[in-house]
């Protein structure tokens, strides 16, 4: 029998975690749509700004913690690091799709173009194939095993070509730069909008380490069901192995986004 | 270390024996070149500026070609096998694959280069090309060993390794098509830091191939 | 710039269309997951 109800204090702790993140996310969205004020050259698309950065900084965060569970498997073959690679990379893929399209969003407005060949969208673009390939690999690999150690392969070395893309595009750009740099406001930026944008970035934060919590639980079970059939399969005096539907494949290529 | 020349080795009588795939990776980067001048028609100044990006596709498809075919062929004739039960560790493996797929890879460099600068009609061969194709295919070697490997074992080898290869390897053509245009323009002392960019490339990613070659290896 | 409130709308949109979307997507996961350990359940109730 599964330890489905292992500790309530765990649950409430998470429940706890998503009713914080509601909060400040709340908070922040109407600090984003209220308290902070207009810009003077882009209006009211600049607030766009205050989902958008987060989204960025989340994308990036999901693949540092890619990274670090990549490298984990590496080191010791943990099943717990491969999952928290998984969760992340899913969550990743997510906030990269949401920083391009927000990026978009922002940017017909202001540069009245839906896309700029600078260094950090186009970084994001790449973050998002990278985040593509991970699944594939795992898809493609054949058998679990297999695809959580070629992805931790790419876990790593994408990882870490991510600032070397950054910087080979940053300096292809110096060569021919764009006429209108995006203006995230930089060091100047007042302080009713810095404290808005902390206040989104603490509240995706929260988001994150929710969705990583519910999402690595998930895993966990469907990895121990797994696990569970294939001992079924393979142990010829388990009684149950008569009467059990077999249809494992579809849990055998774990990670993918679709079953 | 002795190893590794062996299996270099090994991979350079196999291909010269059999011709499996050198030559048609030398004729498929020069039909690559032909085709890019049709689908570009560029005048003579917009060759010495933008020529490098098509002399660059041509070594990247040419490359990605014979990398998948490499270890593909090894896997059909389970050779891989053999090779896993060799008392060599990856990382040797790794090493010996790598170095020949550099080797092809010169090869077809080597040819289409003079070729690219007569159809193009280009002033003469610098050495300095030459270096920056080098570390180009160096790079492009390093991690395209490790992906064919990861992709070969998988129904979807020829399409799963470029996808994987290509976003990753964007600062390589970033840097070596820069480089090489600003050399066939005329200013190469302002290739040098491509040129930097490329070498670190090269180290950090072809050592992290040979790293985690184990985890490719592993059955 | 008043034209831009339309994409400031739909990029806040598209962001908390596409969390409440993932949610789901898990809600959904975690359902199947108890239906599928309660197949198995059943199972072992069964066989014992």
């Amino acid at each position: 029998m599964m330890q489905r109800n292992s500790t309530n204090r765990s649950d409430m702790l998470v429940m706890g975690l998503g009713l914080l993140t509601v909060a400040v996310l709340t908070l922040g969205i109407f600090m984003a749509f209220v308290y902070a004020p207009s810009d003077l050259a882009q209006g009211n698309a600049q607030r766009i700004f205050y989902v958008h950065v987060p989204m960025a900084w989340l994308a990036y965060l999901a693949m540092a913690v890619v990274f670090v569970g990549s490298v984990g498997y590496m080191w010791k073959r943990s099943a717990r690091m491969d999952r928290l690679a998984r969760s992340s990379a899913e969550l990743g893929f997510l906030f990269t799709t949401l920083v391009l399209i927000t990026g978009s969003l922002w940017g017909r407005p202001i540069w009245n173009a839906w896309w700029q060949w600078e260094a950090r969208l186009t970084t994001t673009l790449i973050l998002w194939f990278i985040f593509i390939g991970y699944f594939m690999v795992r898809a493609y690999a054949g058998d679990r095993e297999r695809g959580a150690r070629y992805a931790a392969v790419l876990g790593i070395i994408g990882a870490i070509d991510v600032p070397i893309i950054h910087q080979s595009v940053t300096w292809w750009r110096t060569l021919h730069p764009e006429p209108i740099v995006l203006d995230t406001g930089g060091p100047n930026l007042p302080d009713s909008m810095l404290a808005t944008l902390l206040v989104c970035l603490a509240g995706f934060t929260l988001l994150y380490a929710y969705l990583m919590v519910q999402k690595t639980r998930i895993e966990t079970v469907r990895d121990a069901l797994a696990e569970r059939e294939l001992t079924a399969l393979f142990a010829p005096e388990s009684e149950t192995l008569d009467r059990r539907p077999v249809a494992p494949v579809s849990r055998n290529v774990s990670g993918a986004a679709e079953d | 270390m002795r190893r590794v020349w062996a299996l270099v080795w090994k991979d350079l009588l196999v291909e010269f024996r059999g011709r499996e795939f050198l030559g048609a990776m030398v004729v498929f980067a020069l039909i690559t070149i032909v085709t890019l001048n049709f689908a570009f028609d560029l005048s003579r100044g917009d060759r010495e500026a933008s020529g490098a990006g098509g002399l660059w596709i041509a070594f990247l498809f040419a490359g990605m070609l014979g990398l998948g075919r490499s270890l593909a062929v090894e896997r059909d004739r389970g050779t891989l096998e053999g090779l896993t039960l060799c008392p060599v560790d990856a990382g040797t493996i790794f090493l010996g694959k790598f170095i020949s797929n550099v080797l092809f890879i010169v090869i077809v460099q080597a040819v289409s280069l003079p070729v690219f600068y007569g159809l193009y009609n280009l002033p003469s061969l610098e050495p300095m090309v030459l270096l920056m194709a080098v570390i180009g295919a160096i790079g492009l070697a390093g991690l395209g060993t490790l992906f064919s490997a990861l992709a070969a074992s998988s129904r979807a080898r020829e399409i799963l390794m470029p996808l994987l290869l290509f976003p990753l390897a964007i600062p390589l053509v970033i840097g070596t098509v820069r480089a090489t245009t600003l050399i066939f323009q005329g200013d190469g002392a302002e290739a040098w830091p491509w040129f930097n960019l490329l070498a670190a490339f090269d180290v950090i990613f072809v050592t992290l191939s040979y790293i985690v070659f184990d985890l490719v290896l592993e059955e | 710039m008043d034209d831009n409130l339309g994409y400031l709308f739909a990029a806040f949109a598209v962001t908390w269309l596409a969390i409440a979307g993932y949610l789901l997507y898990i809600g959904q996961q975690v359902k199947g997951l108890r239906d599928e350990m309660q197949l198995l359940d059943d199972g072992d109730d069964a066989a014992t």
